[in-house]
């Protein structure tokens, strides 16, 4: 056998392996979608026959959309308080040339590296100090901790991406710092910063164990809500939340995607 | 424009450095991160030497107590299992797809972090449904005469690494397809011009060329599976646990806090070591530490 046969062979076998490998990454996820709408309590592939009935059972249930709502309501103020953070962070590290700016970055990444389950323990007793477990804030602080550096790197990349000489033009033609800012600065970071956003809303949207320790059954959050009920019994209506999760999820990936597009068209022209 | 808008910057008395203006910039999320991040760590670690007599009282019961040190261990060989695992997989797949081109390598990247965008307890609860007794890979088995009787997938190990790899294996195909964008395909052609076969020349000049890639990728999964909680919690059996649950468990069933800030300062400090080891590794190898 030559090389190039053997090559050719080898090649083939690489592409199936790939194929395969990319769906064992997504299908497991979709299995859950047709599970949603089964016409029985069992969940079974494929369904038995077809039904709406999970999503309305889901619907008049109060605790879902109630879980729903609180993970809208943790989840905004999260993507805003970090944005703004993690913004001025990336701002701080990429373009500041002071001692310290370096080591800082690694420190303010740390967040997403360490396990939640440490940071989990840690904030429960300083929120309960403050009065603040179980509550909004507590568990919208929390969250912001981790999210700040998923603004941080989208944002400090976006940054890297162009001179800081803008910034010295406007400065020296007297441009106050606000106005450098918002005026040069932020057009150029905007998408990053919108990306980032999206990013830390999707994470709070997910994240499980924070929210298991910071939030009370009135302000539990659609994770936690799925976990409890996983932990009981497995019925089609987790399948139906999860359906509606997924959709979001989705809705989301696909702004980040186009934006992303526009910016590397943008950078291209 | 008034005169005030024209004057130089040094009359006003104050000179506006940008490097001390970003000093301030900074301070804010710092301070945020002070109060937030580094408070709640100190009082994780400040409370492990609490609750007994001697200072050490919580973390000699974890050395001595021999379940203690089997979760402690087994966490240890599911995070080297899935590493190797995830790196196996990725490698092949990250360098197909690193040399695609066009709406082939949009369709690749878009199923590579599709499943990123999915939050890991749904994906948890996707492989509890494919597991179950009568779930849909026993039933394909079954069917196809691969066995006799339906497996069982879950509560033990089998769940848990299946699981485990399904959500490690974009953060190691990611920093690899990177990586391998990155080889210059001429020096493989040189090397076969010169003479090398494929395998002398993957080995010879592909490989070292990834090393950045592989070093990104395994510090990220590894330290990432050393923390997991929800796949082991919900795929993982009573015999097999992870420490991130046995965290939890003593928190929220056993009530002990001071045992469980041991256990947590033990994982915080294997993290943070790796972490600064991984950060120094990739700022040598020519990147800018974890920010690139």
């Amino acid at each position: 056998m030559t090389w190039n046969s053997s090559g050719r062979l080898a090649r083939v076998f690489l592409v199936a392996f790939t194929v395969a490998v990319l769906i064992y990454l997504i299908m497991p996820t979709f299995v859950i979608v047709p599970m949603s709408f089964s016409s029985k309590s069992y969940l079974s592939f494929p369904p038995p026959g077809w039904s709406v009935q999970w999503y309305q059972t889901m619907l008049e249930r109060h605790d879902y959309p109630q879980a729903f709502w609180n993970s809208i309501k943790i989840g905004v103020p999260v993507a805003l308080l970090s944005t703004t953070l993690g913004t001025l962070a990336a701002l701080g590290v990429v373009r500041g040339r002071f001692f310290g700016a370096r080591p800082m970055s690694a420190v303010v990444i740390a967040p997403l590296m360490l396990p939640q389950i440490i940071l989990a323990i840690g904030l429960y007793p300083i929120m309960a100090k403050f009065g603040l477990a179980g509550s909004y804030p507590g568990v919208v602080l929390g969250h912001t901790v981790i999210c700040i550096p998923l603004v941080f790197i989208t944002v400090a990349a976006s940054l890297k991406n162009y001179h800081p000489a803008y910034e010295y033009a406007a400065m020296t033609l007297g441009a106050g710092w606000w106005s450098t800012f918002w005026h040069v600065t932020f057009p150029m970071i905007r998408v990053g910063v919108i990306v980032g956003g999206i990013l830390a809303f999707t994470f709070s949207f997910d994240e499980l164990i924070i929210a298991l320790f910071l939030t009370s059954p009135e302000t539990r959050t659609l994770p936690r809500l799925l976990w409890e009920d996983l932990r009981q019994y497995v019925t089609p209506i987790i399948a139906a939340a999860t359906t509606l999760v997924l959709c979001i999820s989705f809705l989301l990936f696909g702004a980040v995607a186009l934006l992303q597009r526009r910016l590397s068209k943008a950078s291209k022209s | 424009m008034t005169s005030q808008d024209t004057a130089p910057r040094e009359t006003t008395g104050r000179i506006w450095s940008p490097a001390r203006g970003y000093f301030v910039i900074l301070s804010l999320p710092v301070l945020f991160l002070a109060v937030f991040f580094i408070w709640p760590l100190a009082g994780v670690v400040l409370r492990s030497f609490e609750g007994g007599d001697g200072i050490f009282f919580q973390y000699l019961t974890v050395f001595e107590r021999s379940s203690y040190i089997q979760v402690l261990g087994y966490t240890l060989q599911v995070a080297t299992t899935v590493t190797v695992l995830c790196l196996l997989i990725a490698y092949p797949v990250a360098a197909l797809v690193a040399r695609l081109q066009g709406s082939w390598l949009q369709v690749a990247f878009a199923l590579i972090l599709v499943p990123f965008w999915t939050s890991t307890v749904i994906r948890t609860y996707a492989w509890m449904v494919l597991f179950q007794r009568k779930g849909v890979i026993n039933d394909m088995l079954l069917n196809f005469g691969v066995i006799d009787a339906p497996l069982r997938f879950m509560h033990n190990n089998i769940g848990v690494h299946i699981g485990m790899v399904h959500i490690m294996l974009p953060f190691m195909l990611l920093p690899l397809i990177s990586a391998f964008r990155n080889i210059d395909p001429s020096y493989m052609r040189a090397a076969g011009v010169l003479g090398a076969n494929p395998i002398r020349a993957f080995w010879h000049v592909y490989l070292p060329l990834s090393m950045p890639g592989v070093s990104a990728g395994v510090a990220l999964v590894f330290i990432t599976s050393l923390g997991f909680f929800i796949t082991p919690a919900l795929l993982g059996g009573a015999k097999n646990m992870m420490v991130a649950v046995l965290i939890e468990q003593q928190v929220s069933i056993t009530v002990n806090w001071e045992l469980a800030s041991a256990l947590a300062s033990i994982l915080l400090i294997v993290t943070a070591c790796l972490y600064v080891v991984y950060d120094r590794v990739s700022r040598r190898a020519g990147g800018g530490g974890v920010l690139d």
